[in-house]
C-alpha cells in the first residue's frame, strides 16, 4: 500500500525529499536525474544559480594558495581564520567579490589578516569558489553518502538464510543484484523496496514483483482477484487479469477484502534488525555482483 | 464604569475589526488565531453538527487558491484560516486571501514579490484589529489591511542570505505580534520576536541559544557551536492569559545530523519553553530531545488545558513530540508529569529525573547508517493535534516510521546538515492518548502506509475531524474511534480543520492541496 499512498501524496512527498519540515524519501548515491514535473533539488532548497565551474576551479587554486593556511583548505576555518562557508559577509557576497574584495585587498590588520594584492578577476574567482562551497553545504539533497559496506558478509549470509531465503535466492531473483544498484540504493531497497516511481525520485525504477494483490468477496459469495489498485477505509479497487478496473465500497455491507502484500515481511523485519544485521546483510548482498 | 466605556469606544472604533475579547474565548462565531483560541486545544464548543446528524453533512462551497503556479512544492494549504466577521483569511507562501466565509467568494488576493527562500509552506495570518500579519519565505513580516488586502508595510525579520525562511502564522497577544523563523541549511541561530502591530518594530527577542557564560551555555562546547546552533521557532505557540506565559516549541539543533561539533544537550533546541508574553523572559524550559541528531523539531503545538491530575485540578501543557514522546507538564513550572512514547521508538534509553528522554548514542547517524524509528519526518509533525475536554483524550495523527540516518560530514566542525536520512517505511494512525498516563486509549491505523499526519479538530458535537493519507476527510467518534462520516477530497487534508457558526449555521472548513472545502448541514437554521 505504501506505493499507492506515495503516489497519491506525490506532491507532498516530492516536497519532503529535501525539506526538514516534512518526511524524507529514500536516498541513493546515483547522480540526480530530472523527473516528471521538472523536479530540481536546487529549486526546492532555493539555492541560486551555480557559479561558473571554470571560475570555481581557478578560485579554488587561488584560495588554497592564499587563504587556506588560515581559513582551512575547505574554507571551514583553520587555526587562525574563521569559517568562511557560513560567514555572514561571504553569504552576502553571493559570489560577486563585492563584499569580500575590500577585505582581501585591505586585510583585517587588527585581527592579524594581512593584505592580499589580488586582481579583481582573481577576487571574483575566489568569490565563485566560496559560493560553490556554501551552496554545497546548503544542498543536503546531494551530500555524498560515505562507505556503507562495513558489515560481515558471512554473518549477513547467515541472517539472510534465516530471514530472507523463504522468498529470495542469491542465485535466483537476487543474482547479480549488487551490479544493478549502488550500495546506498541497495541498502534502502532491501530494507523496503520502492514499488512505484515517485516525483523527484532518483535511482533505479520500482519493482513490479512487489505489487500487492487482493481478493474481494462480495456478500453474494462472488469473488474477484487481481492487483490491488487502491485501499482506504471506504473503498477497495483492483485490476483483474484482463486489466479491467473494479472498485467496491467496503463499509458495513459485508464485502470481504483479503490483501496479500509481498512486502509485509520487509516491514516486519524493520522492527527487528539491529544496525549490525543491516550492515551484515548489505555486505552479503554486495557479494552478489 | 471606566472599563465599560473603554469597551464601548473600542467597539465603535473597530466596527468590523476583530474584538480583542474574542481572542480570550472559545471559538464560536469567530476563529481568530491559528488554533482557534490561545489554548491550542482545537476544541470547538459548537454542536449543531453532531454525532447524531453528521451523516447528513454536505458540501457548502469550495474555493481554489490559484497562485498562477510556479511553486516547486506545489500548493498545499497548510494555513488554518482565521474567520472574523464572516470573512476567512488564509495564505500560501507569498499569497494571502480573503474569502466570504458563507459562500467562498474571493474578496481579495494579495501577492508578495519574493526574493527567494524555501517555499515549503505557510501556516497563515495573525490579526490585530483591522490589520493582518503574515510571514514570507524571504523573511518579511507583511501587514495588510484586512478589508482591502492592501499592504500597510513589510519589515525584514531574518536574513534570507543566511538561508532563513519563514513559515509560521504570527500569534497576536495584546499588542504583541509574535513571529518565529525557520531555516536549517546553513546552521543559523533561532529566535522568537515580539513585534509592534503598528510599526513592525521589535519589542523583545528571545534567542534559542544562550550567550557564552549564561546558564545553558554549559550544554555547548563553544561559542561558535552556539552561534550556529539552530533551534528554529517555525510554528505558532500557545498562551495562558492568567499566567501571562507563552509556550513555544523550538526546532532541532544544527548542524542537523552531525553532532560531533556540538557535544552536549544543546539548550534550548528541541525544547518547549515558557516565556513571559510582555518581556520574552524565560520562566522554564523542558528539552524533548537533548542533543538531537535526527531532525526532530519540537515545534508541535503545546496544548493547554486545566484538568485533574493525581486528584488535583492542574494547569497542564501536553505535547506529542516529533521524536515519538507524549509529554504532559505542569505549565506553571514546567515540572514533568508524563513522558511516554506514542509509537515504537528505538533511539532512547528511557527518561531522566526531569522526564527528558536519554538519547542512545548508538542511534546517532553513522557513516554506514543507523536504522531509527521514527524517520526524520517524525512520529508526528507540525499538523495540529487536538484535546477534547469531554472525553479527556488527546488526539494526534501519528506515523510509525523508519529511516536510515547517515553521517556524511565527519569533520570536527561539520557544516550544513552534515548528514542525510533515507526514509524506508511508514504507517499512519490516528491515536487517542490518555493525558493522565500517556497510554493509547484507541488507535485507528489507516489502511496501508502513508506519509500523511493531518491536523485534528474536536467539537462539543462529540465529533473529531481529520484526514487520512488517502485524501478522505473523516469524522470519528472521539470516545471510541468509530468512523461516522467521510468525504473524499481531491487531495489529502493539508491543514488543521476549523469550524465556525454564522447566522445560526455551523460550517466546517478544511484545506486539501490548493482547495478549501466548506461543509455544513443541509437546511440547518
Amino acid at each position: 500500500m505504501q506505493r499507492l499512498i506515495r503516489f497519491i501524496a506525490g506532491a507532498l512527498l516530492a516536497a519532503g525529499l529535501i525539506a526538514a519540515q516534512e518526511p524524507q524519501a529514500p536516498a541513493t548515491n546515483a547522480p540526480p536525474r530530472p523527473a516528471a514535473g521538472g523536479f530540481n533539488i536546487r529549486n526546492f532548497l532555493a539555492i541560486g544559480a551555480a557559479p561558473d565551474p571554470a571560475a570555481v576551479e581557478r578560485g579554488q587554486k587561488l584560495y588554497v594558495t592564499n587563504c587556506g593556511f588560515c581559513h582551512g583548505t575547505n574554507a571551514t576555518g583553520g587555526n587562525s581564520g574563521p569559517d568562511l562557508v557560513r560567514s555572514v559577509l561571504v553569504l552576502h557576497d553571493e559570489g560577486s567579490g563585492a563584499q569580500i574584495g575590500p577585505v582581501i585587498l585591505n586585510g583585517r590588520l587588527d585581527k592579524g589578516m594581512p593584505k592580499f594584492p589580488l586582481t579583481e578577476p582573481q577576487i571574483k574567482d575566489i568569490a565563485a569558489f566560496l559560493l560553490s562551497r556554501s551552496q554545497a553545504a546548503a544542498n543536503r539533497g546531494e551530500y555524498k553518502i560515505l562507505d556503507v559496506v562495513t558489515g560481515d558478509a558471512h554473518a549477513g549470509e547467515t541472517y539472510f538464510s534465516a530471514h530472507c531465503a523463504n522468498c529470495h535466492s542469491a542465485t535466483g531473483d537476487l543474482a547479480h543484484v549488487a551490479a544493478k544498484f549502488d550500495p546506498v540504493a541497495l541498502q534502502s531497497r532491501f530494507l523496503y523496496p520502492v514499488t512505484r516511481a515517485l516525483p523527484g525520485m532518483r535511482g533505479p525504477p520500482p519493482d513490479p514483483r512487489a505489487r500487492a494483490t487482493v481478493t474481494v468477496t462480495l456478500p453474494s459469495g462472488q469473488s474477484y482477484a487481481g492487483t490491488l489498485e487502491y485501499l482506504d477505509d471506504f473503498t477497495v479497487a483492483m485490476k483483474d487479469s484482463s486489466g479491467e478496473y473494479h472498485s467496491w465500497p467496503i463499509e458495513g455491507i459485508g464485502v470481504k477484502v483479503a490483501v496479500h502484500d509481498p512486502l509485509k515481511d520487509h516491514a516486519e523485519l524493520l522492527k527487528k534488525y539491529t544496525d549490525a544485521d543491516m550492515h551484515n546483510v548489505l555486505a552479503y548482498l554486495e557479494t552478489l555482483k | 464604569m471606566k472599563f465599560l466605556l473603554l469597551c464601548l469606544s473600542a467597539g465603535l472604533v473597530y466596527a468590523q475589526a476583530l474584538d480583542p475579547a474574542k481572542l480570550l474565548q472559545p471559538p464560536t462565531d469567530t476563529w481568530p488565531t491559528y488554533n482557534g483560541d490561545y489554548s491550542g486545544r482545537r476544541f470547538s464548543p459548537l454542536e449543531q453538527i453532531n454525532a447524531g446528524n453528521v451523516r447528513n453533512l454536505g458540501l457548502a462551497w469550495v474555493y481554489r487558491a490559484d497562485t498562477g503556479g510556479g511553486s516547486p512544492f506545489g500548493n498545499q494549504i497548510k494555513a488554518t484560516p482565521l474567520e472574523v466577521n464572516g470573512v476567512l483569511y488564509f495564505t500560501l507562501p507569498d499569497h494571502a486571501w480573503a474569502v466570504d466565509a458563507r459562500n467562498g467568494r474571493e474578496l481579495w488576493h494579495f501577492r508578495w514579490q519574493t526574493k527567494g527562500g524555501i517555499h515549503i509552506g505557510n501556516r497563515g495570518v495573525g490579526i490585530y484589529g483591522n490589520w493582518l500579519f503574515f510571514e514570507t519565505p524571504d523573511d518579511y513580516l507583511v501587514s495588510l489591511d484586512k478589508n482591502t488586502g492592501r499592504e500597510r508595510w513589510a519589515v525584514e525579520i531574518a536574513d534570507l542570505k543566511q538561508q532563513y525562511f519563514s513559515t509560521p502564522a504570527p500569534l497576536v497577544i495584546g499588542n504583541h505580534v509574535l513571529i518565529g523563523v525557520g531555516g536549517d541549511s546553513l546552521d543559523v541561530p533561532g529566535y522568537l520576536e515580539a513585534r509592534d502591530p503598528e510599526t513592525g518594530k521589535v519589542q523583545w527577542r528571545w534567542n534559542s541559544e544562550p550567550q557564552p557564560g549564561e546558564p545553558g551555555s554549559e550544554t555547548w562546547p563553544n561559542k561558535d557551536a552556539m552561534a550556529h546552533g539552530g533551534g528554529m521557532t517555525w510554528m505558532p505557540g500557545t498562551y495562558d492569559p492568567n499566567l501571562n506565559l507563552i509556550f513555544w516549541g523550538t526546532g532541532n539543533p544544527n548542524p542537523v545530523h552531525s553532532g560531533q561539533g556540538r557535544k552536549g544537550d544543546n539548550l534550548w533546541t528541541c525544547s518547549l519553553v515558557a516565556l513571559n508574553a510582555d518581556t520574552g523572559k524565560m520562566a522554564w524550559w523542558f528539552q524533548a530531545s537533548p542533543h538531537d541528531t535526527h531532525d526532530w523539531d519540537n515545534v508541535e503545538t503545546p496544548v493547554l488545558f486545566d484538568a485533574e491530575f493525581d486528584g488535583q485540578p492542574t494547569k497542564l501543557v501536553a505535547q506529542a513530540s516529533r521524536n515519538g514522546y507524549f509529554f504532559v507538564l505542569d505549565r506553571t513550572n514546567g515540572k514533568h508529569l508524563v513522558s511516554a512514547p506514542f509509537i515504537d521508538i528505538n533511539w532512547s534509553k528511557g527518561v531522566d529525573s526531569r522526564g527528558e528522554p536519554i538519547p542512545n548514542p548508538a542511534k546517532e547517524p553513522k557513516t554506514d547508517g543507523t536504522l531509527v524509528s521514527p524517520a526524520s519526518g517524525g512520529a508526528t509533525n507540525w499538523p495540529p493535534p487536538a484535546f477534547d475536554p469531554n472525553s479527556g483524550l488527546f488526539f494526534v495523527n501519528t506515523s510509525q516510521s523508519y529511516s536510515v540516518y547517515y553521517l556524511t560530514d565527519t569533520d570536527d566542525r561539520p557544516e550544513g546538515y552534515g548528514g542525510r536520512d533515507s526514509g524506508v517505511w511508514s504507517q499512519s494512525a490516528l491515536k487517542a492518548i490518555d493525558y493522565k498516563t500517556g497510554k493509547i486509549r484507541w488507535s485507528h491505523p489507516f489502511r496501508g502506509e502513508g506519509f500523511g499526519t493531518p491536523g485534528v479538530l474536536t467539537t462539543a458535537g462529540k465529533l473529531l475531524f481529520t484526514g487520512d493519507p488517502s485524501g478522505n476527510f473523516i469524522a470519528f467518534d472521539p470516545a471510541t474511534g468509530k468512523i461516522l462520516w467521510h468525504s473524499k477530497l481531491a487531495a489529502g487534508v493539508s491543514n488543521g480543520p476549523m469550524t465556525y457558526s454564522l447566522d445560526g449555521r455551523q460550517y466546517l472548513v478544511v484545506g486539501a492541496g490548493d482547495m478549501l472545502y466548506a461543509f455544513t448541514l443541509p437546511g440547518s437554521e
